[in-house]
């Protein structure tokens, strides 16, 4: 029901080297519209604050990114990367200095002019020790950041970091005078933000002094609700216009009309059955190649999907250059299961605890996940946990055996480069693999390190990669422009027209 | 024995039966998920399955199970504090009897959602946070019930009279007190029961009650606004059937005034 | 100095003193309970690997490195000035929050239980004057089944039936700009405030259905029907009066028990209110927005009962001890 609502989560594994790929294919076509329209999106992600870096939340994300915060640099739907708030940048020999030249004459929506200052301020502001934004250990790089004059910002690293650029399309341009961060945004965006009633609506307006290209319509209001029926009866009323991410298949059927289009985009959220690689049973490869290949992932994942969503027996979703098909290393088989627990010395199987987040679709996975396992002999005791304990038990103290949790980024391999992260899968081989990607010099050399390290990843069974969600986006149908692949919950929202 | 009671018995036989049976047999265990998804009703899954295969029929006797546990732990709960404390109060002096009473007055007007909510909070959602809250709840009506009921004994000439000659205290409730209220405090409890019901299920609905894959016939109900359309079922029967309980333990209650006190059944 | 000496006056004294003492309990339990929770609450502000020096000026901030008893007094006093702290989880003042979620609760509270008295005083004194007719039966019958509903399934059947089928209302959400388009804002009450009338009439008409009982087969009603007085009159002249003065204090309670109807009802609309906060508020396990909607709430309803027991004891000044004012 909830996706990643909770704050830590969102901050902590949202986020880090990951990225927003925003995808927006824009839709074409849509003659007659009005640019007097207000679009009303209907989004479960409520904000906790309008601050990405005080635990806002990855609702904050979808409201106000590119749409009233811009950062330096954009990223497009192939991965790359383009210029927004900078006109170009040059990098040192011994690529330690990046030199990055601003655009002139942009504004904030208050009216005061952004300069080298204020995003320097906005870098410093994401690094700061207050700072929650998970993106911080991304940036761990950045030595110094500097303003020489009003247009020209240096960033000088500490060791050369492949993903430079990429991460700092992270950081929003902030208005280094401003007061409140939390319940008010001054951005320099296509949008101002208008207001926002918590627990309701969130509104925002053309910036009508925009220096870019102005946006398509005249507002936008999030209309946030807690359950996916109520936002998809706000659909069905026509209350909203759109919906960012459908919950379920089933919900689906309510929208096959002409009044409605679905699409069905790319997401980089996976569901991981993450065992603690630390500690018995599941400091042996051979037990957790068995327990991967004893889950029918593919009946999972058409039980809580349908027709939707993809299996990629891997970390990495299709959107990422390193991507390869790795369903069939540990593929479903039972015989091969029990073959494999046998040889680890649990011929019988045997018990664990597996922590199952409150909301959907954790309990239906849990579930799941025990009857297939006492298929091999291995007994589940399911153990509810609520956000707050998963953070402070399994992600702070490691104190798990087992758990189910929900990955919402790309380019997240990277953790099982990390021996501390939750899971603590600490091969030596892929560590070295993954920081020599990070310094690598050229996005070819990047990906090649990176397949391999995924290939070692998946062949020890470090997690079990459920599957990937599908991203659905229904809305009505004379709206046109919109985002489909709302990756790590974007959501440009200025090329949205009503016919 | 009365229509009202013959009605409601057969009733809450009914639940309590399936329920108790659920314990040694149900017709799919409760993690099968051999079954297709959102299977519709058939002779194999009597109500059709879930999103994850599971038989829904086999789900809601568990969930009955669940309403019939909470109910009954909570009255006993609910009636051993209560009553307990109805009586100190009826023996006690008037000034701490109005002090006690006033509170007792507060704690009734307390409604049993926000304690719940309260106790919730402090030790997370769970099926025990839910039967401490809603006994706290039943408590707080029972002793201020039993508490009137003692002071009108209490009042009697036949009383005072075993007062004056120095019968213990104790007595006096096992022999004189108990024997005339209880009638009256079973037909309360009664009542309690089928609230006890409706207040779990309202927990369970905001995700505040037992948490899965304990399925509460709230949180059932809370699962099934998704595939209405699909799974129509889903969304009708527990509710249909938390309707029956509670009417049934209603009538149960009627029926065993009528029966106790023929004029006190009068108002129906 | 006679009417300072009045029962009233009296009366009003010592109930005041229960009012407080109960309210001072009250945030005693709410205190200990909220200390129960595992964990520190300075926990949520800092983030991962935080060093001991910012742990402690964590603590420091949330107040969690006093004593207990030094807590819990600056607790109360802050509580009392309706200063709840900050949330947690969004960093904005929790009482600013709260007061803005009562521009929704406190109206469909209101307006749920009016209506509902309005439904319940006319069908709960048919069912009773009717009670040999078909109508009044059914009257009853209706009432029993209306007090055996879990209130969020009417809400679920009602979104249905009317937003959904019939798409004549909202099926949830509350305008952008709230009461500043009072045409929406209504609307989009229509079907939450139904909702909870219905159920709250249903338990309703139980209690004016027996008050009205008793007073049909009273001695004064008979005596003044005997002497001439027409049915209607003596039913206001007397039957009201006697009637009314049960029926508040149970008016009282069920004030409070339309509030967590409310609650349960704002989840089902989406409606953005102390109830929904309050939920989220328990999921997030976010301290201060719990303890102040709860602290508000309790305040509310031990005013209410405050209220209503000085109504009752305006209306029939025949009672002489609270206590005994409330039927059991």
């Amino acid at each position: 029901m909830k996706k990643f609502t909770s704050r830590m989560t969102i901050s902590v594994i949202g986020g880090l080297v990951a990225a927003a790929l925003a995808l927006t294919f824009t839709a074409t076509g849509a003659h007659a519209a009005s640019s007097d329209a207000t679009i009303n999106v209907g989004s479960l992600y409520e904000p906790q604050n309008l601050d990405n870096t005080g635990g806002g939340g990855q609702g904050v994300t979808e409201a106000l990114n590119g749409n009233v915060y811009e950062s330096l640099f954009k990223l497009n739907d192939d991965g790359s990367v383009s210029n927004l708030l900078a006109t170009g940048y040059t990098v040192s020999k011994d690529g330690l200095t990046y030199t990055i030249a601003l655009h002139k004459g942009v504004k904030f929506s208050s009216g005061k002019s952004l300069t080298a200052a204020d995003v320097k301020f906005s870098i410093e502001k994401v690094l700061s020790p207050t700072s929650k934004s998970a993106r911080k250990s991304s940036l761990g790089a950045i030595a110094s950041v500097t303003a020489p004059d009003d247009s020209t910002v240096v960033v000088k690293l500490n060791s050369r970091s492949i993903s430079t650029i990429y991460n700092l399309s992270y950081i929003w341009v902030v208005n280094s005078a401003a007061k409140d961060f939390l319940a008010t945004a001054d951005g320099s965006g296509p949008y101002k933000f208008t207001s926002w009633t918590r627990g309701s609506s969130l509104t925002l307006t053309r910036n009508d002094s925009y220096w870019g290209t102005p946006a398509k319509n005249k507002s936008v209001v999030y209309h946030y609700f807690t359950s996916a029926t109520a936002l998809n009866n706000a659909l069905l009323t026509g209350a909203v216009d759109i919906v960012t991410t459908i919950q379920s298949p089933d919900a689906l059927k309510q929208f096959a009309s002409a009044k409605y289009k679905i699409t069905n985009g790319k997401s980089t959220t996976k569901l991981l059955l993450a065992f603690n690689d630390r500690v018995a049973p599941f400091n042996k490869v051979l037990v957790r190649k068995a327990v991967t290949s004893a889950i029918n992932n593919k009946k999972f994942l058409q039980s809580v999907w349908g027709d939707y969503g993809t299996l990629t027996g891997s970390m990495v979703p299709p959107k990422d250059p390193w991507f390869t098909d790795l369903t069939k290393v540990n593929p479903y088989n039972v015989g091969l299961a029990k073959r494999e627990l046998a040889a680890a010395g649990y011929p019988k199987g045997f018990t664990f605890r597996l922590d199952t987040p409150t909301y959907d679709p954790h309990p239906a996975a849990a579930a799941f996940i025990k009857s297939e396992l006492a298929k091999v002999g291995i007994t589940v005791q399911i153990n509810s946990v609520t956000d707050d304990q998963w953070y402070n038990n399994v992600y702070k103290a490691h104190d798990f055996t087992a758990t189910l949790q929900e990955h919402v980024n790309d380019r997240d391999l990277v953790w099982y480069g990390n021996p501390d992260f939750y899971w603590g899968y600490n091969n030596p081989t892929v560590t070295a693999l993954i920081n020599q990607s990070e310094t690598a010099l050229t996005l070819s050399a990047q990906t090649a390190l990176l397949k391999k390290a995924n290939r070692l990843v998946v062949q020890e069974a470090a997690s079990d990669w459920i599957y990937l969600y599908p991203q659905i986006v229904v809305a009505a149908s004379n709206l046109s422009g919109y985002p489909l692949n709302g990756l790590n919950s974007q959501f440009y929202a200025y090329n949205i027209v009503k016919a | 024995m009365n229509t009202r009671l013959k009605l409601s018995l057969s009733i809450l036989g009914t639940f309590l039966f399936s329920s108790g049976m659920s314990v040694i047999w149900l017709p799919y265990k409760l993690d099968d998920t051999s079954g297709l998804r959102l299977e519709s009703p058939s002779w194999h899954h009597l109500l059709g399955t879930d999103k994850l295969g599971r038989d829904y029929f086999s789900r809601l006797i568990v969930g009955s199970r669940i309403v019939v546990i909470v109910g009954i732990t909570t009255v006993i709960i609910g009636a051993l504090i209560g009553v307990s404390l109805g009586l100190l109060a009826g023996f006690a002096r008037r000034t701490r009897d109005d002090t006690f009473s006033a509170f007792l007055d507060i704690l009734i007007a307390f409604p049993t959602l926000l304690l719940a909510m309260l106790i919730v909070a402090a030790r997370g959602a769970s099926l025990t946070s839910a039967i401490l809250a809603i006994s706290l709840g039943i408590s707080a009506v029972l002793a201020r019930l039993t508490r009137l009921l003692t002071k009108r004994v209490l009042g009697a000439d036949y009383i005072l009279a075993a007062r004056a000659s120095g019968t213990s205290w104790f007595r006096i409730v096992i022999i004189h007190i108990l024997p005339n209220i209880w009638t009256t405090l079973i037909v309360a409890l009664s009542l309690q029961f089928g609230l006890a019901g409706l207040a779990e299920a309202g927990l369970s609905y905001l995700g505040l009650g037992a948490p899965p894959p304990n399925a509460s016939w709230g949180s059932l109900l809370q699962e099934a606004q998704d595939t209405v359309y699909t799974a129509p079922i889903a969304a009708i029967a527990p509710g249909l059937l938390l309707v029956i309980l509670v009417v049934g333990v209603n009538l149960f209650a009627d029926g065993l005034r009528e029966r106790f006190d023929p004029t006190l059944g009068g108002n129906q | 100095m006679r009417t300072l000496n009045s029962p009233l006056v009296r009366y009003l004294r010592r109930r005041l003193l229960i009012l407080v003492s109960s309210l001072f309990l009250a945030t005693v339990t709410l205190f200990v309970l909220l200390r129960l929770i595992p964990g520190d609450p300075s926990n949520s502000l800092l983030s991962v690997g935080a060093t001991p020096d910012q742990i402690k000026a964590a603590r420091h901030a949330v107040g969690s490195d006093l004593p207990l008893t030094q807590q819990f007094f600056h607790w109360f006093n802050q509580l009392i000035h309706f200063n709840f702290g900050t949330s947690l989880i969004s960093g904005v003042s929790v009482s600013g929050e709260v007061f803005s979620r009562l521009r929704v609760t406190v109206p469909l509270t209101c307006i749920s239980f009016f209506l509902a008295i309005l439904i319940a005083l006319p069908v709960g004194f048919i069912s009773a004057y009717r009670r040999q007719k078909w109508y009044g039966t059914l009257l009853n019958g209706l009432s029993q089944l209306g007090i055996a509903i879990p209130v969020f399934w009417v809400g679920i059947i009602f979104i249905y039936a009317f937003a959904l089928h019939w798409m004549v209302f909202p099926a949830g959400g509350f305008p952008p700009d709230g009461w500043h388009s009072p045409l929406a804002a209504v609307r989009s009450l229509v079907l939450p405030v139904s909702t909870i009338a219905i159920v709250m009439a249903s338990s309703l008409v139980r209690y004016v259905r027996s008050a009205t009982l008793d007073v049909l087969g009273s001695d004064y009603l008979r005596t003044s029907r005997a002497l001439g007085f027409k049915f209607s009159h003596a039913i206001v002249r007397h039957g009201l009066r006697n009637g009314a003065a049960p029926v508040i204090s149970i008016l009282g309670i069920e004030l409070a028990t339309t509030f967590v109807g409310a609650v349960v009802v704002e989840s089902v609309f989406a409606l953005p209110g102390l109830g929904s906060l309050l939920i989220k508020a328990i999921a997030e396990h976010d301290y201060p927005v719990i303890q102040g909607v709860l602290f508000l709430s309790t305040l509310g309803v031990l005013i209410i009962g405050f209220l209503a027991d000085l109504l009752q004891r305006i209306i029939d000044p025949r009672l002489n001890r609270f206590t005994e004012s409330r039927s059991g």
